[in-house]
């Protein structure tokens, strides 16, 4: 898959190109400028019947728009970072000169009545005078403009819109086998790519599941991580499809998936909110989504009474800077203040919906999962130290409030100035955080970071790696840890980063620290990632274990071996601090 | 282009089978192609410009589009096996064809003579033909001819020496002695 096609828009946007050209030409035509009539040359060719001939050609001509405007869409949409209706115009380029070149003096060759004919390029390239070129770059550029104007945004919808239900459950369980009640073994998991913000200030909603199929594929996802011998996996039914207001909740985004998990696995680690809220709750500005979140994880706690591992909300750094500090989703803001107001909503929300689940299932299990960074100073420059410095504190803000730990006072002071009180940290510090909460760590290449002599933040790839990083994370919180993602998105190289990645967790258990699980995000392509979903391209990122016609990477191979290698080894059949937690 | 290709993902990896996937459905999808041919009379003129006859005309066809099925399936690699974008993909690499084989190939092969009127317009139809048949062939031949996760999972380039990116080991490479 190069790009993800959305073919009615395609098809729209073809037909419309090939009338419009054929209008532009028409009218150029009566206008008395000698120019190319594209139908009536198609009609002359291989046709005797006058009307048989037109009807003909006119089908052929607004077929070969469709074409060329699904070949747009596969490969050139998105390219260019130009105004669309310029990348079409730009993209027409390749049909007229096609259409000069080759087409034209064939359709030329093809009127003539003998069978065979004896030519050279001259030959051919004669009936091709400047005014037929003409007509033809002309007819071309109107049919990319119009193409490029109609054909944008191929994934994501209106915020206000609804995608359509899942694809019905398939009731063909009897060859398969069924899930485990309990199970205290090592979690080899995965996830389904699932992140729903807004961006376009609100109006356009990004959603991985419907971009990558899973609402048309799921059962079929489910059925490969089985495969695979995934016994985990991270699932985030469509919290802004689900929750349509207090108490209103429409379950049918959820249902059939969640009977299919229950009756067959793997055992779902439910993601309840991922990087976005329905739009009726605005962004992470709104003091509301606390309470608002809590009920709905109450009420899904519920409706599912048998699942047991919850991820209340995901990545709430992550979440908080690129919705308030670097402006890509949600609110879009760019500043201090408001990210601190969304880290403290979000904080505020994994406590308010992890005691709303406690309420429905005490011995529920918490994965916290956050991303691991770390800053590297380039030099020893003073403003560059005390911005890694910063950065370095600021990772764990999130973190800090949900586990009751103190922040530096530093961190105290940049607080203070952006209106949080005492008061405010104190109601976090003095929670008593659930026993049964595991840290998930998460680590991808971009995870640690050089601050350069003008302060930005350069990827540096893996300098000290997932043990290093992860063993920092450990020491200020000494919870039983979790590696919750990695992907790498080299397909090629993605086997040797699994491996890599699988034996940081092993040297880190090794050390002492209490690990539970490992995590390879995603089960299939993801959508957009490369540009952190900040605009609706469709470009696939190919990171999964599965591609998006669900057929084995690479890696989907490496992660299978990997499983069988350890699941029944000592230590991973029966994981230790993963069977204290159950019990 | 190929380092390109296969870092962006389109790399089929040690379980799939391109090249043969890509020749099968060559050879079916020049079936149908076949038919266009016959029904404009650009057989007979192919036939004639080539100095061929019929039989071996149609063998030596079919020998080179199941060689281009192969290339085909190899260049695009995963893409080909989309059950929603593989007849486009093949229509496009069936025009490319067309306009690289059939206008220019068989012309300067033949010394200048070119298929003309509804035999030309027949090469044509059957190159796009073609290539619509095989984009939307290839998702399902290869299907059975992929090795499941079982197999494909022992493959030793995904077992744990791609921990060090499959090099080879260090025999021989001892360290420097004293003296």
């Amino acid at each position: 898959m190069v790009r993800v096609l959305a073919f009615r828009k395609a098809v729209l946007a073809g037909v419309a190109g090939a009338i419009a050209m054929e209008a532009a030409l028409l009218i150029l035509s009566r206008a008395g400028v000698p120019t190319v009539d594209i139908v009536g040359e198609l009609a002359s060719v291989g046709f005797d019947h006058h009307s048989l001939a037109l009807a003909s050609a006119t089908v052929a001509h607004l077929a070969i728009g469709v074409v060329w405007a699904i070949f747009y869409g596969y490969f050139c949409w998105a390219r260019l970072k130009w105004p669309p209706p310029l990348q079409g115009l730009a993209f027409a380029a390749i049909p007229a000169l096609l259409a000069i070149l080759v087409v034209f003096p064939q359709l030329e060759l093809m009127r003539h009545h003998a069978a065979t004919v004896t030519i050279d390029v001259a030959a051919l390239m004669a009936p091709l005078s400047t005014l037929t070129i003409a007509g033809l770059v002309i007819g071309h550029a109107v049919f990319g403009l119009v193409v490029g104007t109609i054909y944008q945004k191929p994934v994501g919808y209106p915020a206000d819109h609804k995608p359509a239900r899942p694809a019905r459950r398939r009731l063909d369980g009897h060859e398969k086998q069924r899930r485990p009640e309990t199970s205290s073994s090592f979690m080899f998991a995965t996830g389904i790519e699932c992140s729903y913000p807004t961006i376009e200030r609100g109006h356009w909603r990004r959603d991985e599941m419907d971009s990558t199929g899973h609402y048309e594929h799921w059962q079929r996802d489910f059925e490969l991580a089985r495969q695979v011998g995934i016994t985990h996996i991270r699932y985030g039914p469509p919290l802004h499809l689900i929750f349509n207001g207090r108490g209103d909740y429409d379950w049918d985004y959820s249902d059939a998936q969640m009977a299919e998990l229950r009756e067959f696995g793997p055992e779902p680690i439910v993601d309840l909110c991922h990087f976005g809220v329905p739009s009726w709750l605005g962004d992470f500005q709104n003091p509301e989504i606390a309470s608002a979140l809590a009920d709905y994880a109450g009420a899904f706690a519920e409706r599912y009474p048998w699942v047991r591992f919850y991820t209340p909300v995901n990545e709430m750094y992550v979440c908080a800077r690129m919705s308030a500090l670097q402006g890509l989703w949600n609110e879009q803001l760019r500043n201090e203040g408001a990210f601190v107001n969304a880290a403290f909503n979000l904080a505020h929300a994994s406590v308010r919906m992890s005691d709303a689940i406690l309420k429905r299932r005490a011995d529920a299990i918490f994965i916290n999962s956050e991303s691991s960074e770390f800053y590297q100073p380039c030099c020893p420059d003073e403003e560059v130290r005390h911005k890694a410095e910063f950065e370095n504190e600021r990772r764990f803000l999130p973190l800090d409030l949900i586990y009751a730990h103190e922040v530096s006072e530093g961190m105290r002071r940049y607080l203070h100035d952006h209106g949080v009180t005492d008061q405010q940290l104190d109601e976090f510090r003095n929670r008593k955080v659930p026993d049964r909460s595991i840290l998930g760590v998460d680590y991808y290449e971009w995870n640690e970071r050089l601050i350069d002599r003008a302060g930005e933040a350069l990827a540096l790839g893996e300098l000290f790696g997932w043990y290093v990083i992860a063993d920092q994370y450990w020491q200020r919180y000494h919870r039983v840890m979790m590696h919750t993602e990695t992907n790498k998105i080299d397909a090629e190289g993605a086997p040797k980063w699994l491996w890599r990645q699988w034996h940081n967790v092993q040297l880190l258990a090794k050390a002492g620290v209490p690990l539970v699980g490992f995590t390879w995000y995603s089960l299939t392509d993801q959508i957009d990632w490369s540009i952190a979903m900040s605009e609706p391209d469709g470009i696939v990122f190919p990171v999964g274990l599965f591609d998006l016609n669900r057929e084995a990477r690479t890696v989907g191979l490496a992660y299978k071996h990997l499983i069988d290698m350890y699941r029944d080894q000592p230590g991973y059949r029966e994981c230790e601090p993963l069977k204290q937690m159950m019990q | 282009m190929a380092t390109f290709l296969s870092a962006h993902g389109y790399d089929p990896g040690p379980s799939q089978r391109p090249f043969s996937a890509g020749a099968i459905s060559g050879v079916l999808a020049t079936a149908p192609a076949v038919g266009v041919l016959f029904a404009f009379g650009s057989l007979h003129v192919e036939t004639a410009i080539l100095g061929l006859p019929l039989v071996a005309t149609l063998g030596l066809g079919w020998l080179a589009m199941a060689i281009a099925g192969a290339i085909y399936a190899r260049v695009f690699g995963r893409a080909a096996n989309s059950v929603h974008g593989g007849w486009l993909f093949g229509m496009a690499f069936g025009f490319a064809l067309w306009a690289a084989g059939a206008v220019l190939v068989l012309p300067i092969a033949s010394g200048g003579v070119a298929p003309a009127g509804k035999a030309a317009l027949g090469v044509a139809l059957s190159m796009l033909v073609w290539g619509f048949a095989i984009g939307i062939l290839l998702p399902f031949v290869h299907r059975p001819l992929h090795q499941g996760l079982e197999r494909g999972s022992r493959h030793p380039e995904v077992g744990p020496n791609a921990a060090a990116g499959n090099n080879p080991p260090l025999r021989g490479q001892r360290p420097k002695q004293n003296g």
